[in-house]
C-alpha cells in the first residue's frame, strides 16, 4: 500500500468484513439462546456447552484445513476445467487465488504486512462454518453426546460446507459453470446443506424420550423458556445482517475486471462479482423476513415459536436470489418457503418419526431447497458468474442460471453434502456405540450431576451461620 | 526469538518482510502442535463425558428426581 487511494480501499475492505464478523457472533448467540430456551431444565446446561464447544473445534480445523479445502476444490477436482490455470486438477499452484497459500503453515495464515485481506475473510467463512454446525446442534439436542456432536460439527462445518462452498460460492466454481448455480446469500450452501445433514443424524440418532407415543402419535416437547427463545430468533435475524454484508463485496470497479476498455464502474457486489446494491438487499432481507414472519403467523395459526422462526425461513428461502429480486417477489417467495417448511416438518415427523427438536431441517433444509429450486425460475437467463460476462479469462463458459440446474444443485447441497454424510457419519458413530447417550441418563437429565451439586453447595451456604 | 527488532530498519527495507511473528519458520513444527492438541482434546472430553455418563445412567434417577435439585432463586 503505497498510495493513499489503495490504502483507503484495503483498509476500508479489512474494516468491513471486521465489522460483519462481529455481527455474525450474534447469530451464534441467538443460536445458543434459542437452543437452551428450547430444552428442558433438566438438560440446558449440556445444550448450552455442546453448542459452545463447536466454537473451538470448527475454529481450530477451519484453520488445519477447512480454508484450504474452499480454495482447493473448485474444480471438483475433475467436474470443470478452472479458469486460472484450464486445470480441473486441485487448485494448488503459484496462482494468486491457489489453496497453496492457505495451508496452516503457510506465513499468510498469520499476521502478515503484506496480506490485509485473508484473515478477516478467513473469519467471515469461518462465522458461516459456525452457523453451519449451529444449525445441526439445535436439532438433536437432549439425546446425543458432546463427544459425537463435535465430530459431526467438524464435518459439517470445516469440510462439507466448505465443499460445497468451493464448488457453487467460489467464482471458479465447478457448479456455476456446469448448472448455472446461484445462491447469492447461501439458501443452498448454508441452510440446506445443514438442515440435510442434520436429517441424517436424526434418522439414525432418533427421537427423544417419549416424543412418540406407543401408537407412533408425535408428542409435543415445547420450549421451556419462550423468552430466551425470542431474544435468541432476534439475535439471528440481527447477525443475519452481518452475514448478508460478507456475502457481499462493499466495493469493486467491474470495468476493468469485465475487461470494458476505459469503462470505470464501481458498485457493491454479490459473491459472484455481479452488481448489486446493499441498499436493494436491505429492502429484500426485510421484506422476505416480512414475508416469512407473515406466512408463518398463519400456517401455525399464531404459535410464536413457528412464528420468529418462519421470519427466519423467509429469509432464507429467498436468499439464493436475493442480490437480484425486487422487494415484493422476496416477500412472496419466503411465504412460498415457510409453507412447504412448515408442511413438510410435520408430514416427515408423522411419516418417518423424526423429531427436530427446533424445527432446523424444516427452517433451513427445506426452505433453502425451496428457495434455490425457486430462483432458477425467477432468475432464469442472467448470468451465474461475473466472470461469464467478461474478456478477463479467456475461455471462461459459465451456463447461465436456469431452473434445472438449481434443481440438480439443491439436491446436491441437501442430498449429497448434507444428508449422506451426517447419515453416514452418525451410522459410524452409533455404531462405535458413541452417538447417543444412555436412555437412564436421558430420563435422568444430562445436567443431573451438576444440579445435584448445585444444591449440595446451596444447603451448605445456607446452614452455615457465619 | 524476536523477528524484528528495529521497525525503522524493517519498513526502509527493499522488500519488506510479510510477517513479523516471533519465531518465523516454525510454522510446520507450529501446525504439528496445534494437531497434536486438537486430537488430544478429543481423546481427553471422550474419556471424561463417558465416565461421567456411565456413573449417572448407574444411579437410575427418575425423569423427575432432578426437581428435588433445583436450587433456591
Amino acid at each position: 500500500m503505497t498510495d493513499q487511494l489503495s490504502a483507503l480501499t484495503t483498509i476500508f475492505t479489512e474494516f468491513y468484513y471486521w465489522i460483519t464478523v462481529v455481527l455474525m457472533f450474534l447469530i451464534h448467540v441467538g443460536f445458543c439462546m434459542y437452543e437452551v430456551g428450547a430444552s428442558r431444565y433438566k438438560h440446558h446446561q449440556h445444550t448450552l456447552m455442546k453448542n459452545t464447544m463447536l466454537i473451538p473445534l470448527v475454529t481450530v480445523t477451519w484453520f488445519f484445513f477447512g480454508w484450504w479445502i474452499y480454495w482447493a476444490f473448485p474444480t471438483g477436482p475433475g467436474l470443470a476445467p478452472s479458469i486460472m490455470n484450464e486445470s480441473a486438477a486441485l487448485i494448488t499452484d503459484e496462482s494468486t487465488f491457489s489453496a497453496k497459500w492457505y495451508q496452516p503453515n503457510s506465513q499468510l495464515m498469520a499476521i502478515n504486512l503484506g496480506d490485509h485481506i485473508s484473515g478477516v475473510f478467513w473469519a467471515a467463512f469461518l462465522l458461516f462454518s459456525w452457523t453451519a454446525a449451529s444449525i445441526v446442534s439445535g436439532a438433536v439436542i437432549e439425546r446425543i453426546t458432546t463427544f459425537a456432536f463435535g465430530i459431526l460439527a467438524i464435518a459439517i462445518g470445516s469440510v462439507f460446507w466448505t465443499i460445497d462452498a468451493a464448488w457453487g460460492w467460489h467464482f471458479d466454481g465447478w457448479m456455476l459453470k456446469l448448472l448455472g448455480y446461484h445462491d447469492a446469500y447461501a439458501s443452498g450452501v448454508i441452510h440446506a446443506i445443514a438442515g440435510g445433514f442434520a436429517l441424517g443424524i436424526l434418522a439414525v440418532l432418533g427421537p427423544r424420550i417419549g416424543k412418540f407415543s406407543s401408537s407412533g402419535e408425535p408428542r409435543n416437547i415445547g420450549p421451556r423458556n419462550p423468552w430466551l427463545v425470542t431474544v435468541g430468533l432476534f439475535l439471528i435475524y440481527t447477525g443475519f445482517w452481518g452475514f448478508y454484508a460478507a456475502c457481499n463485496i462493499p466495493i469493486f470497479n467491474l470495468g476493468p475486471e469485465y475487461g470494458m476498455e476505459g469503462v470505470t464502474y464501481w458498485t457493491a457486489t454479490n459473491i459472484y462479482v455481479t452488481p448489486t446494491t446493499l441498499s436493494g438487499i436491505t429492502m429484500n432481507f426485510l421484506m422476505s423476513l416480512s414475508g416469512g414472519l407473515l406466512a408463518g403467523y398463519i400456517v401455525a395459526k399464531g404459535d410464536p415459536f413457528w412464528t420468529y422462526s418462519s421470519g427466519l425461513a423467509g429469509i432464507i428461502c429467498a436468499s439464493a436470489g436475493n442480490d437480484l429480486y425486487h422487494p415484493i417477489q422476496s416477500m412472496i417467495i419466503g411465504m412460498i418457503g415457510v409453507v412447504i417448511a412448515y408442511k413438510l416438518h410435520y408430514w416427515v415427523e408423522r411419516k418417518f418419526k423424526i423429531d427436530d427438536a427446533v424445527g432446523a431441517v424444516a427452517v433451513h433444509g427445506y426452505a433453502g431447497f425451496v428457495g434455490l429450486v425457486i430462483c432458477g425460475f425467477v432468475l432464469n437467463g442472467y448470468p451465474s458468474s461475473g466472470y461469464s460476462v467478461g474478456a478477463m479469462w479467456d475461455g471462461s463458459n459459465y451456463a447461465a442460471i436456469n431452473p434445472l440446474g438449481m434443481f440438480i444443485g439443491a439436491l446436491i447441497m441437501f442430498g449429497l453434502l448434507g444428508f449422506l454424510p451426517g447419515w453416514i457419519i452418525a451410522k459410524i458413530l452409533h455404531g462405535m456405540g458413541k452417538l447417543r447417550i444412555p436412555r437412564e441418563v436421558e430420563i435422568a437429565g444430562l445436567d443431573y450431576n451438576m444440579l445435584e451439586a448445585a444444591k449440595n453447595d446451596e444447603k451448605a451456604v445456607s446452614s452455615s451461620t457465619r | 526469538m524476536a523477528t524484528v527488532t528495529n521497525w525503522i530498519d524493517h519498513l526502509s527495507a527493499k522488500e519488506v518482510a510479510g510477517a513479523v511473528y516471533p519465531g518465523v519458520g516454525t510454522e510446520t513444527l507450529l501446525v504439528i502442535i496445534g494437531i497434536v492438541i486438537w486430537i488430544g482434546w478429543h481423546v481427553l472430553a471422550n474419556m471424561q463425558e463417558s465416565e461421567k455418563l456411565e456413573k449417572l445412567a448407574r444411579k437410575r434417577h427418575s425423569a423427575n428426581d432432578h426437581k428435588s435439585n433445583i436450587t433456591d432463586w
